[in-house]
């Protein structure tokens, strides 16, 4: 904040305008009182606090979300349209009478009751500027809600909205998430229509109405926070989809209307995820495919027979992981009970080697021709074996600082508002910072895992079997950003990359992404849940990728690393197929905390009937071998012309021109305006 | 017993060469040699070194590489009477501005590198299509693969020029799914100027298939000036409605195929046409329809 106070309005990313006098109340009353009141202030002693601010304003190993405040849950909001606030309170008073509390438990449930207070005194505030400007049909939805269960879909979104509103003023706005929304609303739209007060025109309208409201929601990041996190995401997830109780197909008429919003009202927010299962209708998934390929990037997709084995596999009961949804980004977790942390930290995976190389220091300052340390090193294996340790080092370190937030959160912000909508919470008498929830978790996310494991590639052919190089050679290459090594990088970029199919490299993949899974899930947390690992990268590939040396991959010096789990850009030269075989050999089981795998497709390919069969067969195919989740961005034509002017990022960017498919990278210019031309056409 | 045939490319995820996502597979070598030919590196049965000019850092590992002495510095050559395709100096280029097109596969050693796309044929109805160059060249081999296909379940389809012994291919026809026969140039003269041999055969060939009920669709490249004149259209169509299949698919003409020719030293000499605009396939679609021929999409 501090950093950017004086400059909200002007920057040229995400700018925001403040109302007038504020730029002095921050700077006089707001900033003061809170610098020395912050999280990691609070967390750490003097010397810690400077090491702290310096890795984080910088950061080159990690970034820690938690810093922020935890959130990144799915709010109960079954059992809050169902009880109110009356029914809640009901409830702690209920825990109250029992007795047998936890040290403090009588004051974290004391605090409970004061928050529900304040949200229904929010509730009344709001309702009497509702009748000073004449709404009276605002006025009688809030003379129910919050204190009775709503009895109309509109009560119900008005009641989670208030909820969604105050949890992110509380804790932080970063993935709060609303659950498979259109399983809890079901029977009061059911209700509604028999009763023919509402028709599916008026409902498509209400959820078009909460999602302008959930838009709203803007996380106040600094320039430099823009660098990891572009776009201002509050990362509001809203499951679709998927499996019920008996693993049957869950989608329902309301699943579907939910559709027609994504597909004709395209809003920042919510996150639109649909998880598809093998007993998926067929209706359901074409319908699916025919909102992705209106563009926009919605739903993104995930596949139930693959996260809930993961999901067991990380502790959850199996009799209740049909009802998992997903927070945030991508992160699959129990609805109603757990408290998962799953945006904790994202760590720079691919920096092993670098620092291998460097003996713990960054390449880029490092002159260094001789490194006796690398000599030691005579084969893959034992170069695995390197990485690991120093990626665990790098891990413990990061557990460290997490657990002095963690601390710090629990001593100094107990969020007992958010609290009330976790399960375990209020039956335990224990906040969820502290560990109240029936489930807890930690979820770290690796960045990297393709270029870590092209570069094993590269050595491997180079050094170990071709004796072409020794390690000294190539980590000095890579400090001096290949100077002078033209030969070395067009040896090193002609090796076949993660992403086209070849089971070699797709299992230096897997090793890197389990060599990670183990270091990470070794460590528990403060909350009594242990550590599980994600594959994801927000836009911390491109942060990461700023501050590091070159690889052995041939990624220069400066270049973004791979975005999530998918392999480097322009390097999946063989096609989608190819390219989506590649990422689902992975042994996506271990993958707790969930992936990402970002896919395009220029709008030809995938319009039109066959366009949405094409699309439909290519995920699903992908599902059926192991693949967990797929987001499918569909091209528009200022793409193709970033396409143009930076051909070296757009290698695997396939176009459609007249009769069959190729890569844009192949045309001529000419051809390429043209089909720039012919797709602004298209777009309208 | 193993036959093989020279492969010059295997492209996935193609989706305009028949139903659903598909793998199209060129085999190298044909008869004809059209002046628009949009793979002039498939018509010679032989492989090749091929040379990507643009591609090229000169660094001259190839010619470290080479123990025959074939690749000359001077001129970039390679020199091909000494070249034994050894494919040391595809290897050895840092660039990938050599490659060997034109490698012999055993039809076991084709389906190895199909299977990796067979979850996707099978949801999207796709499968193989055999392209090239001329896949009737190769009728043993083909029919290897056809059965070893069939046996998975995979749809099949060929793109023809219509130039094969009926005889030979009578009894491998009815196992493919999909037929795609071209009809390019129905005058005689024409077809010898710009195609060469076997104007009869491919005529015969046509109708032949046409009566024993065969699932053939027929398509017509439409190349400004040569095909889309309005006496082939005329022909086109009447021989279609003779055959009673009212339909066509038209290949719109690109110039994408010329850029190749330097790269395998071809001989082919340029057309210098440009790519036939949307306009122009408009009037030919409508000239088609005008006389009652269906225009099928799924072409572009």
């Amino acid at each position: 904040m501090l950093e950017d106070v004086m400059s909200f309005e002007t920057r040229d990313v995400n700018p925001l305008a403040l109302a007038p006098g504020m730029k002095w109340t921050l700077l006089r009353k707001v900033i003061p009182f809170w610098l020395n009141r912050s999280l990691p202030m609070r967390a750490f002693s003097l010397r810690k606090k400077l090491k702290y601010a310096g890795e984080q304003l910088n950061a080159l190993h990690f970034v820690i979300n938690e810093a922020a405040g935890v959130a990144h849950f799915l709010p109960d909001y079954t059992s809050l349209v169902q009880l109110g606030t009356r029914g809640l309170r009901t409830r702690i008073e209920e825990r109250l009478a029992r007795g047998e509390l936890p040290h403090d438990g009588k004051e974290y449930l004391e605090a409970s009751l004061l928050v529900l207070d304040s949200v229904e005194r929010f509730a009344d505030r709001y309702r009497a500027e509702a009748e000073r400007l004449g709404r009276d049909d605002l006025v009688r939805v809030l003379e129910r809600v919050p204190r009775d269960p709503p009895q109309t879909l509109r009560e119900a979104l008005q009641l989670i909205w208030l909820f969604q509103l105050v949890i992110q003023i509380e804790s932080v706005d970063q993935g709060i998430s609303l659950g498979r929304m259109e399983q809890y609303l079901y029977p009061l739209y059911r209700e509604q229509i028999s009763r023919g007060e509402i028709n599916d025109d008026e409902v498509r309208e209400l959820f078009a109405a909460f999602c302008i409201k959930l838009s709203e929601v803007i996380p106040l990041f600094s320039r430099r926070a823009t660098e990891y996190y572009a776009g201002l995401p509050s990362g509001q997830a809203l499951t679709i989809g998927g499996v019920d109780a008996e693993g049957n197909d869950a989608a329902n008429r309301l699943s579907f209307l939910l559709l027609d919003v994504m597909e004709g009202f395209k809003t920042r927010q919510p996150n639109w995820h649909a998880r598809i299962a093998d007993v998926s209708s067929p209706e359901f998934v074409r319908r699916v495919s025919q909102v992705i390929s209106s563009g926009g990037g919605s739903p993104a997709l995930y596949n139930d027979d693959v996260i809930m084995p993961a999901m067991v596999l990380r502790g959850n009961a199996s009799e209740k992981v049909w009802n998992y949804a997903t927070v945030g980004c991508v992160e699959p977790a129990l609805s109603r009970e757990s408290f998962t942390s799953s945006d904790a930290a994202i760590f720079n995976l691919a920096v092993a080697m670098e620092w291998l190389f460097g003996n713990g220091q960054p390449l880029a300052k490092d002159s260094r021709r001789e490194r006796p340390w690398l000599r030691e090193i005579h084969s893959l294996d034992e170069l695995l074996d390197r990485l690991e340790t120093q990626t665990s080092e790098r891990i413990g370190q990061l557990k460290t600082s997490l657990d002095a937030i963690e601390r710090a959160g629990a001593e100094y912000y107990p969020t007992p508002f958010s609290s009330l909508t976790i399960g375990g919470c209020i039956e335990n008498a224990i906040d969820s910072t502290r560990g109240g929830a029936w489930f807890n978790a930690t979820g770290i996310q690796a960045v990297g895992v393709a270029d870590l494991a092209n570069s094993l590639a590269v050595i491997d052919e180079l050094v170990f079997k071709k004796g072409l190089y020794n390690l000294e050679e190539i980590a000095n290459a890579c400090a001096t950003d290949f100077k002078n090594q033209e030969l070395m990088l067009a040896r090193a970029r002609k090796i076949t990359a993660f992403g086209n199919d070849d089971p070699r490299v797709d299992e230096l993949a897997n090793r890197v992404a389990l060599l990670f899974d183990r270091c990470v899930s070794q460590h528990s947390n403060t909350r009594g849940g242990r550590w599980m690992p994600g594959y994801y990268s927000m836009t911390c590939h491109q942060g990461f990728g700023q501050r590091m040396a070159a690889m052995p991959s041939g990624r220069l010096a400066g270049r973004p690393l791979a975005d999530g789990l998918a392999p480097v850009d322009g390097s999946d030269m063989l096609g989608p197929t190819a390219s989506l075989n590649s990422v689902a050999r992975l042994d996506h089981t271990r993958f707790g905390n969930g992936i990402n795998l970002n896919i395009k497709f220029d709008a030809a390919t995938v319009s039109g009937s066959e366009g949405c069969a094409t699309l439909e067969a290519l995920f699903r195919g992908y599902f059926a071998q192991g693949g967990m989740q797929v987001q499918i961005n569909v091209l528009d034509p200022a793409v193709l012309e970033q396409a143009m002017r930076d051909p070296d990022s757009h290698r695997n960017l396939l176009v459609r021109i007249s009769g069959y498919c190729a890569y844009f990278v192949d045309l001529t210019p000419a051809m390429q305006q043209e089909l720039i031309d012919r797709t602004r056409q298209r777009a309208r | 017993m193993s036959f093989t045939a020279p492969i010059f490319d295997i492209q996935r995820f193609s989706l305009h060469d028949g139903p659903g996502i598909r793998s199209l597979v060129f085999l190298k070598g044909c008869p004809l040699h059209c002046s628009w030919c949009q793979n002039p590196e498939s018509q010679n049965r032989a492989a090749v070194i091929a040379f990507y000019r643009d591609r090229c850092a000169e660094h001259f590992e190839c010619e470290a590489a080479c123990e025959e002495g074939a690749i000359q510095r001077d001129g970039f050559r390679i020199d091909q009477q000494k070249c034994t395709l050894c494919g040391s100096c595809v290897e050895a280029c840092p660039s990938g501005a050599l490659r060997l097109i034109g490698e012999q596969h055993t039809p076991d050693q084709l389906m190895e590198k199909l299977r990796a796309d067979f979850p996707y044929f099978a949801r999207s109805g796709g499968g193989v299509t055999f392209t090239g160059g001329e896949p009737t060249l190769y009728p043993s081999f083909i029919e290897r693969v056809l059965d070893l296909c069939s046996t998975e379940s995979i749809h099949t389809n060929i793109e023809t020029a219509g130039l094969f012994s009926l005889e030979r291919w009578k009894s491998i026809l009815p196992k493919f799914d999909l037929i795609y026969f071209d009809l390019k140039l129905l005058d005689p003269e024409q077809h010898a100027h710009h195609l060469g041999p076997g104007f009869e055969t491919v005529h015969a060939n046509a109708i032949a298939l046409s009566e024993i009920k065969l699932p053939i669709e027929f398509r017509m490249p439409v190349i400004p000036g040569i095909t889309d004149t309005e006496d082939n259209i005329d022909a086109v169509a009447r021989l279609l409605q003779q055959m009673g299949k009212p339909s066509i698919h038209l290949l719109a003409y690109h110039n994408m195929g010329e850029a190749k020719i330097d790269i395998i030293e071809g001989s082919q000499p340029r057309l210098g046409l440009a790519r036939l605009s949307d306009e122009r396939l408009a009037e030919v679609q409508n000239s088609f329809r005008e006389r009652g021929i269906e225009v099928l999409g799924n072409d572009g």
